[in-house]
């Protein structure tokens, strides 16, 4: 895939997720192999149901695979303790959902500086960081509404301060668009482009419109589970 | 730090300010702990407030003695002081008497001091304040006879100044006493609290007819070395006993606290029924908030924050709840304070509290207690919280309910639960604490709780297709609802079977106690009129009628009379009563209450001074049985029979064992009379004016000497104290119920508002409102009927618990068993409508909100 030489920051080999389902099983992910390099802008195709939030959810420490092997910023997935795998999800990747997922009974702030007051960082600097982001974000007079109060562009504008607050290496954003209009959307796909450009950072979208096409620096479609670089083309 | 500092804050930013939204639920939830911990807490401060003012008042009394002479039944020889003066152990000596008296116009009683005012210094301190001639009131003690100083609260609450003249009333009659002054507030001064006397050792003895004998002599020894003391013992007369000064001190200690345990047993369910509601809430708040649970482990949060952050939330309803209880405690305190110590004085020993004493051990036993049922409670969901997966941020809806399977698990548990109550119920009790009874009552409840999902879902589901039917579709969907409702409402259910069952078994154990008491203050209790020397039954000391009293009952025409003497003896550190008294008479007018042994046949051994029996209590607290040997002793005279029957008696918490007068005055060589009971001959001149004209003679005839009690009296008398004692138990009770209704009330809200779409949508496809409501009184009907089947279920095991192993262990004596079907029937429709009272908050909260403001949730 990439041609780079330096050490990609995602190497997934044969990665495959199998849902019990009953008796019988669902496949998520059929074999999955992918590298990834630092730096990249990864958009992740496919259709409903083919795949795509299985194949985040394991980049992002939430799931585990059935089978293969998954490195992912020199942790290996499969093999790192309960309490690695805690600080790699507060500090290696920060994640974006469809659905927002915000806590209710607290402010934006407090949201976005979660993650690092779990790392254990101290609160002066990581509140600086938080106002720094959200002015980024234009979200600098929001700072202390409930997430009940904000619109949905406004709601997802605080899950990117959320997911970056701990300068992650990785940034994972499922479906992001999906609960948003299209003028909120595209502002969405242009802050994790600038977010890629600006300050280099590996953004992987996954994603069935085609909004973030013109600034994929990759695309990798997903079709029933497996890797099918066909179906990409619409 | 910093963790334990970021702690706090997400705490507050994940918990608190949940709770803040949904303040009701918080409230009721702290309402119910703030009410068990407040009676958990009260009960003990007051018991405890008797069990202080005991033993402080013991300690004073006993001052710097560290070896006492007593002679059991009898009073020491005072010419003992001389030659144990000159004994080379000992260094301090001094005769001591103490009894009630009152006035003759009938102030309430106070203890009398009769010591040596001078032998008395080296070993207890009290000062006379008010000084003003040129001998100080202790030399005026010794050189003016009938003079006593008061104590404080003496002169407080009866308004007695110096110079005054009381005049007091003992067995030799009444005697005039000239207060000489005010006891300061130390040492003796203080013991009862003030409500106390002094006098010379002289005026007491000739006050009380007690010359040439003390109740005990105190002594400082210069060593305690063993064979010493053995040196001591063997100079002492026979019947005299060289003891360490805490014997008595130390029985009425254990009585008391065995007491103070089990009350706060009893307190402790309503705490208990608290503890539902927090797991409710706890387990509520982890279940709806499951989403929330999975973005915090999604951002990294470990599950050990999670489980914390739930426990936290338990911890905090019991502080809050107990803070809650603070002021609420000591109002009922207050309340309690009374009724417990009068229990203690007519039960045990005989306390006077002044107040109540708040030491910060209680205070934070309380709330270590409040604190950890409510943690304890949260442990489950706090468990189940802290298993959400991280990966559940990416599913759409939230989980599915808990499956039958589960269900079935925790029913087969809960049932393991209440069978192991049967082992236990067959353990012996731990010194006079039955805690394998109560370990059973807790497995008993706990198991009731288990079963509760099952017993819903079961109920759901065999009377949907009749509902539908016969109540129409809001109670068949009502029945599908409850059916698949998990755990949640099951822990309501839960709450109200314990309450329930407590209240069932409560009322069973109150009404067979009550009928019990009944039979035997009938049958054994019987006689027309008590006769005994004045303040005998208060000091529990039963001396010899004065001169020509014996002689003039004898000669009275139409009456059988009953003579006694009591004793009040120990027996391997168990305090009881020795009664001496007339079988055959007896017989012919009332009956002992049989436990074991044929009374028809027994009355003849017995006259004859074959054998004793004794009470239950006695036989239960010694382990002596019929056929074993009592052996004690009595002034001197050693006693041994075999005991030939077991009889049920309820007079005091110590035992009693009875024998032949006759028999005891043959070995004795004289044994005059202590009290006697009189029967008329013709029984209807027991229920005219006979007995009054009676107690009209004897009173003109010798005074204030006699106390007289005619029997009608003495039986309401005793049956007063059995309700008094029981009154505590009642509010406990009331108090359990109202905190499960909060539980129902809870839950049914919380129900409501989880399902505000649920319901929308049945009020959108042509539900009305008066159908849903319908719905959820249906619901309530359905959590109350299995409620109150599963705790009477359980009231019943429980009842036989109290009756047969609880009251067995704790207190010694049983009752027959009996279910007032009556009491029960007229108190259940109310539980049930209490409960029912509680779906109101429900039906209102779907008033309140019209369905379009259902749909905007969240
Ligand atoms: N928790 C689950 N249990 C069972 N099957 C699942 C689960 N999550 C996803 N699947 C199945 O895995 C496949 C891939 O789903 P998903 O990764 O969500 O696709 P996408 O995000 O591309 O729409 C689908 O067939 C879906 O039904
Ligand atoms: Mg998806």
């Amino acid at each position: 895939m990439s041609l780079s030489t330096t050490t990609p920051i995602v190497d997934a080999r044969d990665l495959t997720r199998i849902y019990p389902l009953g008796d019988s099983e669902v496949v998520g992910l059929n074999r999955v192999s992918l590298t990834i390099a630092p730096g990249e802008l990864v958009v992740l195709k496919g259709n409903s149901g083919s795949g795509k939030s299985t194949l985040l959810s394991l980049l992002a420490g939430l799931d585990e695979p059935s089978a293969g092997t998954l490195t992912v910023a020199g942790y290996d997935l499969l093999n790192v303790s309960e309490s690695e795998k805690n600080s790699y999800r507060r500090e290696v990747v920060g994640m974006i959902f469809q659905a927002f997922n915000l806590l209710p009974t607290m402010t934006v702030m407090e949201n976005v500086c979660l993650p690092a007051l779990l790392a254990g960082k101290a609160c002066a600097p990581t509140a600086d960081r938080a106002r720094e982001l959200l002015d980024w974000l234009d979200m600098d007079t929001r700072r202390d509404h409930r997430p009940a109060q904000l619109s949905g562009g406004e709601m997802q504008r605080t899950a990117i301060a959320r997911a970056l607050i701990n300068d992650p290496a990785l940034i994972l954003a499922d479906e992001p668009t999906g609960n948003l209009d299209s003028r909120n959307g595209g502002r969405v796909i242009e802050l994790l482009q600038e977010l890629n450009r600006r300050w280099r950072r590996t953004v992987i979208i996954a994603t069935h419109s085609n909004l973030a096409d013109p600034c994929a620096t990759h695309q990798v479609c997903l079709k029933d589970g497996a890797i099918n670089d066909s179906t990409c083309a619409p | 730090m910093r963790p334990l500092i970021f702690f706090i804050r997400l705490f507050y930013w994940f918990s608190l300010r949940q709770i803040r939204q949904h303040p009701w639920r918080a409230v009721t939830v702290l309402v119910g702990v703030a009410l068990g911990a407040a009676v958990f807490a009260s009960v003990r401060i007051a018991v405890h407030a008797s069990l202080d003012s005991f033993t402080r008042s013991m300690d004073l009394v006993t001052g710097r003695a560290d070896h006492t002479i007593t002679r059991p039944g009898g009073r020491v020889p005072e010419d003992l002081i001389a030659p144990l003066l000159q004994n080379p152990s000992v260094q301090a000596a001094s005769p001591f008497l103490s009894t009630y008296t009152r006035t003759r116009e009938g102030s309430r009683p106070f203890l009398l001091i009769g010591l040596d005012p001078i032998l008395d210094r080296p070993l207890r301190d009290w000062q006379a304040r008010e000084e003003n001639d040129l001998d100080p009131n202790w030399v005026r003690l010794l050189s003016e006879p009938g003079t006593l100083i008061i104590g404080s609260d003496l002169a407080r609450t009866e308004g007695w100044t110096a110079g005054r003249t009381l005049t007091l009333v003992h067995r030799q009659g009444a005697a005039a006493f000239t207060v000489l002054g005010q006891l300061t507030a130390e040492g003796l001064g203080l013991t009862e609290n003030g409500r106390v006397a002094i006098t010379d050792i002289a005026t007491f003895q000739e006050f009380t007819g007690t010359h040439g004998g003390v109740d005990r002599i105190d002594l400082v020894l210069k060593t305690t070395h063993a064979d010493r003391l053995s040196a001591l013992q063997t100079v002492l007369p026979a019947g005299t006993y060289l003891q360490g000064p805490g014997e008595a001190k130390r029985g009425g200690r254990n009585m008391i606290r065995s007491y103070a345990l089990n009350l706060s047993i009893l307190s402790f369910a309503a705490l208990f029924v608290g503890m539902f509601l927090v797991y409710s809430l706890v387990a509520l708040n982890a279940a709806s908030r499951r989403r929330e649970v999975a973005i915090l482990r999604s951002l990294g949060a470990s599950s050990r924050v999670v489980f914390w952050l739930f426990m936290a939330e338990g911890a905090f309803y019991g502080l809050v709840g107990w803070l809650m209880a603070l002021p609420l405690g000591i109002v009922l305190a207050r309340f309690l304070l009374e009724g417990v110590s009068r229990t203690i004085s007519s039960l045990f020993v005989r306390v006077n509290v002044a107040g109540m004493t708040l030491s910060p051990l209680e205070i934070f036993f309380s709330l270590g207690v409040t604190l950890g049922v409510a943690v304890l409670a949260a442990i489950q969901p706090a468990r189940e919280a802290m298993g959400i997966a991280p990966k559940e941020v990416m599913a759409e809806g939230t989980a599915a309910r808990g499956g039958g399977y589960r269900i079935r698990h925790l029913a087969v548990a809960g049932l393991l639960c209440v069978l192991s109550v049967v082992p236990l119920a067959g353990m012996p009790g731990y010194r006079s604490i039955p805690l394998p009874g109560y370990l059973a009552t807790l497995l008993l409840f706990v198991g009731f709780a288990l079963m509760a999902p099952w017993a819903l879902q079961g109920a759901g589901r065999r009377f949907q297709p009749l509902l539908r039917r016969r109540a129409g579709l809001p109670a068949h969907l009502a029945a599908g609802y409850i059916q698949d409702s998990g755990s949640r409402t099951a822990v309501s259910v839960g709450a109200l079977v314990t309450a329930v069952a407590l209240f069932t078994a409560l009322v069973i154990m109150v009404q067979s106690f009550r009928h019990t008491v009944e039979i035997w203050v009938h049958q054994t209790i019987s006689g027309d009129l008590f006769v005994t020397t004045r303040m005998a039954e208060i000091n529990r000391t039963w001396e010899p009628f004065p001169e020509g009293v014996e002689d003039y009952l004898k000669g009275l025409p139409d009456v059988a009379l009953v003579p006694n003497r009591r004793f009040t003896l120990s027996y391997g550190g168990f305090p009881f009563q020795l009664e001496a008294m007339d079988f055959d008479t007896f017989d012919r007018y009332g009956a002992f209450f049989w436990l074991e042994g044929d009374g028809r046949r027994l009355t003849d051994p017995l006259d004859a001074g074959e054998g004793v029996i004794v009470s239950e209590v006695f036989a239960n607290r010694t382990g002596l049985g019929v056929g074993d040997r009592f052996r004690t002793e009595v002034q001197g005279i050693s006693l041994d029979w075999p005991i030939l029957g077991i009889v049920r008696d309820y007079r005091t918490r110590g035992g009693v064992v009875f024998c032949s007068l006759d028999d005891l005055r043959q070995r004795s060589g004289g044994m005059a009379w202590g009290g006697v009971r009189i029967f008329f001959r013709e029984r209807f001149m027991a229920r005219g004016d006979a007995v009054v004209a009676l107690q009209d003679d004897l009173r003109l005839r010798f005074g204030d000497r006699l106390e007289m009690l005619p029997g009608k009296d003495l039986r309401a008398a005793v049956l007063k104290i059995f309700d008094e004692t029981f009154a505590i138990t009642t509010v406990l009770l009331i108090i359990a119920l109202v905190v499960a209704a909060l539980g129902i009330t809870t839950t049914l809200t919380v129900l409501v508002l989880e399902r505000a779409r649920e319901l929308n949508t049945v009020y959108a496809v042509g539900g009305s409102l008066k159908q849903i409501r319908k719905m959820i009184l249906w619901e309530a009907v359905f959590m109350v009927a299995v409620g109150e089947i599963g705790g009477l279920l359980c009231g019943f095991v429980l009842s036989y618990l109290l009756v047969f192993v609880i009251n067995r262990q704790s207190f010694g004596w049983t009752f027959l068993y009996g279910v007032d079907w009556g009491a029960l029937a007229f108190s259940l429709p109310l539980i049930v409508a209490t409960a029912l009272m509680a779906a109101l908050p429900a039906m209102r909260v779907v008033y309140r909100s019209p369905p379009a403001t259902l749909l905007r949730e969240r």
